[in-house]
């Protein structure tokens, strides 16, 4: 680990990026500089929003998190493998094994019921003999072990949303990475999406979650804010809001934010 | 991923669209129903001509008189008439055990026979003891008659079984008499002549070749023939040679040229004042024709099962473009792209590989029906198990050759796009 000497003693970031850039270049001579330079260290079990307006690069950001695309330049190291340099296949196999998927729109496949999509990432990784178990385990964990074999048009958005969140689990991953989980929900849907990822979090997953909703992201412990393609703030919050609670008082999570 | 993962997703999504698989997988059944049906048909007529060639009696090498030349046209002159019962026994004591059975054939033309009241047209043939051995045929009731009959121009007949029924019915045909008979002149002119043989044997019934009975024919010694029917003596149409088998063939035809060049004192073969044919040489001249004949009814197969190919690869690229978020997510929660190639390859082997066993079927079912056509009733309609492998084999090899570039295509999409694809 040549990185060890620079990061404290008391635990290794889960998540250490260092100088990452990417630009994309539309058409002939037209560059976008999405990431100029971006520094970040996530720790186990922290759960950080990442917020910003459009083009400040956080979507950039998210893929290269999530090992859907590669950085132009910088170090990304994940839970101490390093990222950057990876091919096609090594990528595919990180985000199998190290990275739990939650996006704004589900991405559930329409034809496999809730227990098929749930398997989904250990049919490219891991045992078949276990499959099953771990599937339902993971969907009673999000509460929906009664509606393991409906069909994604059969639940609710937000039902859709926790069978995602328990793909994501499945192959107990480094990470879980949260693009926009709730944009798509109404205030209650989006505050049951939020006191999973609590709950989870105080399990001690790591949760890096997208968000152009201050209400959403103040259910978090700590807020990284983009702008222009760097980190421009980086604040612990100091009480996060608990979703569960809101739930009990009748209150949706996004007031304001949603309609 | 586990090919049994790949398998089932693949039917999911084939079960999935059911009526677009089937109308995709139609291509291919009726492509290879078509390569099953119409090499059927083309194995039916090639065994059926070869099993006509070998009616004539099987290993057979015959030797006939060669058109002498004319005025330095070679060919152009008349059949030479030197071709002797001694030249067919001289085969017969030189080669002894090395072949099986040897003959000699003079065609005596039709004649009008009567017997019993009855009467009736037929082919006489003179020929001699050993016929049956040469020609693969048995005799059915009495005996063929014998090498003394020969020598002594026996007015005595084999008959065929349909002569045998024309002319005595259901009646026992042996140790009767029959008159063969020949009108000179006309009007009041005409005087008949009228010969006597007694029926020593009656042959089994061979069938037809080549639309002609064999069972309806006259055969008597050769010498009574040339001596009393005839009058050409001392002369054959043809010697008949049986091998001892079918790797004799080429060394008994060289035997027989040999011999028969050393008895009329030719040197030069090229100047033979006969030709030898081998069976064998028929047979694969033939087959060569029945060969061309059987590719290209499958070559007409085989441009359907083309066009059921491109359907299949059409048909996949329209399904990677609607499943593209499908790869997406897919390539998200980590399939690699031999992942997604081998799922969408599968995919298509299934459809075609599916659709290849539904031919199959379908190809059997056409050849039943086609079996029931009356004209094609004599045609033994061939399924052999190697056209039913390469057809399997080359509509698995269709699904792998079309979903290839669609499957490579799925697989190299960016996760990034795809996943945004809507």
């Amino acid at each position: 680990m040549t990185i060890a000497g620079r990061l404290p003693p008391a635990a290794q970031p889960v998540l250490h990026l260092r100088g990452i850039t990417k630009t994309y270049h539309m058409g002939a001579d037209i560059e976008v500089k999405a990431l100029r330079g971006v520094d970040l260290d996530v720790y186990p079990g922290e759960f950080v929003a990442i917020m910003g307006p459009s083009g400040s690069g956080k979507s950039t950001l998210m893929n290269i998190l999530g090992a859907l695309d590669a950085p132009d330049a910088g170090t990304y190291v994940l839970a101490g493998e390093t990222v950057g340099k990876l091919n096609d296949d090594q990528l595919a196999a990180i985000r199998n094994k190290r990275i739990g998927f939650v996006f704004q729109t589900y991405n559930l496949l329409p034809r496999l019921n809730a227990i098929e999509n749930v398997e989904l990432p250990l049919i490219y990784g891991g045992d078949r003999h276990e499959r099953r178990q771990r599937a339902i385990g993971a969907l009673e964990q999000v509460g929906l072990g009664d509606r393991i074999t409906h069909k994604p048009s059969e639940l609710s958005g937000g039902q859709q949303q926790r069978v995602a969140i328990a793909r994501a689990l499945l192959n107990d991953p480094a990470m879980i990475l949260a693009d926009e989980p709730t944009g798509n929900l109404d205030s209650r849907s989006s505050a049951e999406i939020l006191s999973i990822f609590q709950r989870l979090n105080e399990q001690g997953k790591t949760v890096i979650m997208v968000t152009h909703e201050p209400d959403v992201a103040a259910h978090t412990k700590r807020i990284v804010r983009m702008r222009d393609g760097v980190v421009a703030h980086d604040d612990r919050v100091a009480n996060p809001r608990r979703a569960e609670e809101e739930i009990a008082a009748g209150i949706g999570a996004g007031e304001g934010g949603e309609e | 991923m586990k090919i049994y993962d790949s398998f089932r997703s693949a039917l999911q999504s084939l079960v999935s669209n059911k009526l677009r698989s089937a109308l995709t997988m139609l291509g291919v059944i009726i492509g290879v129903s078509s390569v099953i049906a119409m090499v059927a048909v083309g194995n039916g007529a090639s065994a059926q001509v070869q099993s006509a060639i070998l009616s004539l009696g099987s290993n057979i090498i015959t030797v006939t008189p060669a058109n002498l030349s004319d005025q330095g046209l070679k060919g152009a002159g008349a059949q030479s008439q030197n071709l002797t019962e001694a030249d067919m026994r001289a085969l017969q004591d030189q080669l002894g055990d090395s072949i099986k059975a040897t003959e000699a054939e003079q065609g005596a033309g039709r004649w009008q026979v009567t017997a019993a009241g009855n009467n009736w047209n037929t082919q006489v043939t003179g020929v001699t003891e050993e016929y049956p051995l040469v020609r693969d045929w048995t005799v059915g009731a009495g005996e063929f008659f014998t090498q003394s009959d020969v020598t002594i121009n026996a007015q005595v007949a084999v008959i065929g079984s349909t002569t045998a029924t024309n002319l005595f019915g259901d009646a026992d045909a042996v140790g009767q008499t029959i008159q063969l008979r020949q009108v000179f002149g006309n009007g009041q002119n005409a005087r008949a002549r009228i010969i006597n043989f007694k029926v020593v044997g009656v042959l089994d019934t061979k069938g037809s070749t080549f639309g002609f009975s064999r069972d309806d024919q006259i055969l008597v010694p050769l010498t009574t023939a040339q001596k009393v029917l005839t009058g050409r003596r001392d002369v054959v149409n043809s010697i008949v040679v049986k091998a001892v088998d079918s790797e004799a063939m080429t060394e008994t035809t060289n035997d027989v040229t040999g011999i028969l060049l050393a008895r009329h004192k030719i040197t030069d073969p090229a100047s033979a004042d006969f030709t030898v044919t081998n069976q064998n040489d028929t047979l694969a001249a033939l087959s060569s024709v029945t060969g061309t004949f059987t590719l290209l009814l499958g070559a007409i197969g085989g441009i359907s099962l083309l066009v059921g190919g491109i359907g299949i690869m059409n048909i996949m690229l329209v399904t990677v473009n609607e499943r593209t978020r499908e790869i997406g997510i897919r390539k998200a929660v980590g399939a690699r792209r031999q992942d997604i190639a081998v799922q969408f390859l599968i995919e298509s082997v299934a459809l075609t590989g599916l659709g290849g066993v539904l031919g199959i079927l379908l190809g059997w079912s056409i050849t039943q029906a086609v079996g029931r056509i009356p004209q094609a009733a004599q045609l033994n309609l061939l399924i052999t198990p190697g056209t039913v492998i390469i057809a399997v084999g080359v509509s698995v090899a269709i699904g792998i050759v079309f979903g290839l570039y669609p499957a490579m295509r799925a697989a190299r999409l960016h996760p990034i796009q795809a996943l945004r694809y809507e």
